[in-house]
């Protein structure tokens, strides 16, 4: 039993050695994920998160940037628990108001 | 109480579990020599399907050669590779 995710010592390729830029949304799921967290909420675990882009299957795991794998995780498990629906969130995010300086 | 102690061989469990683990397919099977106990810690395989009320489990810092690991691994024979192995995924090595 191998995950897809398991990659350690596999045949790579050169390494790609560019700096990328953090961008804010990505900042942002790293500050939702240290929310979700944390000791007082514990509602989705670090290990939790793992186990959702873990069970993503090799395609959809490949084709995620790693904060979009946290993201869509995060997403699979408050689903999972019951917090909130896909359908819901996107509702949410259609209703949301503009930040003032964002475009 | 620790089961393992520093400087003891152990060989690597391979468990054959689905689901979220944390030892990577590249050690198990593998004897490497404990380093270190570094405590107990709740079951990563409890936490990642929700449980946060199982057992605590011992976890140890687990030295390995890197020539042991990887067949073509030569040029540097003293080479040491050392990673984190939870206690149920380890067995002592004799020899």
């Amino acid at each position: 039993m191998r995950g897809y995710h398991d990659i350690g010592g596999s045949l790579s390729g050169p390494i790609p050695r560019t700096e990328l830029p953090w961008l804010d949304w990505e900042k942002r799921v790293e500050a939702i994920r240290n929310l979700l967290g944390d000791s007082t909420r514990r509602v989705i675990s670090l290990d939790e998160m793992r186990r959702g882009f873990e069970s993503f299957g090799p395609e959809k795991y490949r084709t995620l940037s790693f904060y979009r794998r946290r993201l869509e995780a995060m997403i699979d498990i408050l689903e999972e628990k019951g917090v909130l629906t896909r359908a819901e969130l996107a509702a949410a995010v259609e209703n949301s108001v503009q930040e003032p300086g964002e475009t | 109480m620790p089961l393992f102690h520093a400087g003891e061989r152990i060989r690597v469990l391979d468990l054959g579990k689905a689901g979220h683990v944390r030892i990577p397919a590249y050690v198990r099977g593998h004897v490497g020599t404990v380093v270190q106990f570094c405590g107990v810690f709740l079951n990563p395989e409890d936490l990642a399907i929700g449980n946060a009320g199982g057992c605590v489990v011992g976890c140890y810092r687990v030295e390995f050669l890197q020539t042991d690991l990887w067949t073509d691994y030569s040029e540097y024979p003293d080479d040491t590779l050392v990673t984190e192995i939870y206690e149920h995924w380890m067995e002592p090595a004799h020899g």
